[in-house]
């Protein structure tokens, strides 16, 4: 499926278990394995206990199920706690 | 290791190696499920010959297998960007 990388911003990002966590801001490209790396995440829900505080969040591509419509990402709480990006 | 952000890339010049302006950067193409950036698509600057190009419309298509780097420009491989 080839896109074009403007069509993934601002596409509201849901975990599997349907928890909303924020929208797509901004996508961080590695050059040299030419591969989207992650996806930079802001308007973050503050409900979540894990990313409370936050005004953004890497998510990694790897974690990312699929993006249609939505970004479905895994749902991964311990991803989200400090110290890791 | 060399990362940018996309939204960086936005109106960025392109030159190939040996100094020639190809134009401007209007949007990259990128496979959702691999997540492997696949094409620039670039704004051409009315002065540069496009023949030997991929053109689509008033677009010319490059592939990122010619990138060799993204610094101030997007610098890319005279050979690999034709095709």
């Amino acid at each position: 499926m080839r896109n074009q990388i403007t069509e993934m911003f601002e596409l509201k990002v849901y975990t599997e278990k349907s928890v909303f966590v924020g929208e797509v801001e901004d996508v961080l490209i590695d050059v040299e394995s030419k591969k989207m790396e992650s996806v930079v995440v802001g308007k973050l829900n503050q409900q979540l206990v894990d990313i409370k505080n936050y005004k953004g969040l890497k998510i990694p591509f790897r974690i990312i199920r699929s993006i249609g419509d939505i970004v479905l990402i895994r749902h991964l709480a311990g991803a989200f706690r400090p110290g890791d990006d | 290791m060399a990362r940018v952000l996309a939204r960086s890339l936005s109106k960025k010049k392109i030159v190939t190696n040996e100094g020639k302006m190809i134009g401007t950067l209007r949007n990259l193409v990128v496979d959702f499920n691999t997540g492997l950036v696949v094409d620039l698509i670039i704004y051409p600057d009315p002065s540069f010959d496009t023949t030997g190009y991929r053109m689509e419309g008033d677009r010319l298509f490059i592939t990122f297998e010619a990138v060799k780097d993204i610094k101030d420009y997007i610098v890319v491989d005279r050979y690999l960007s034709r095709k």
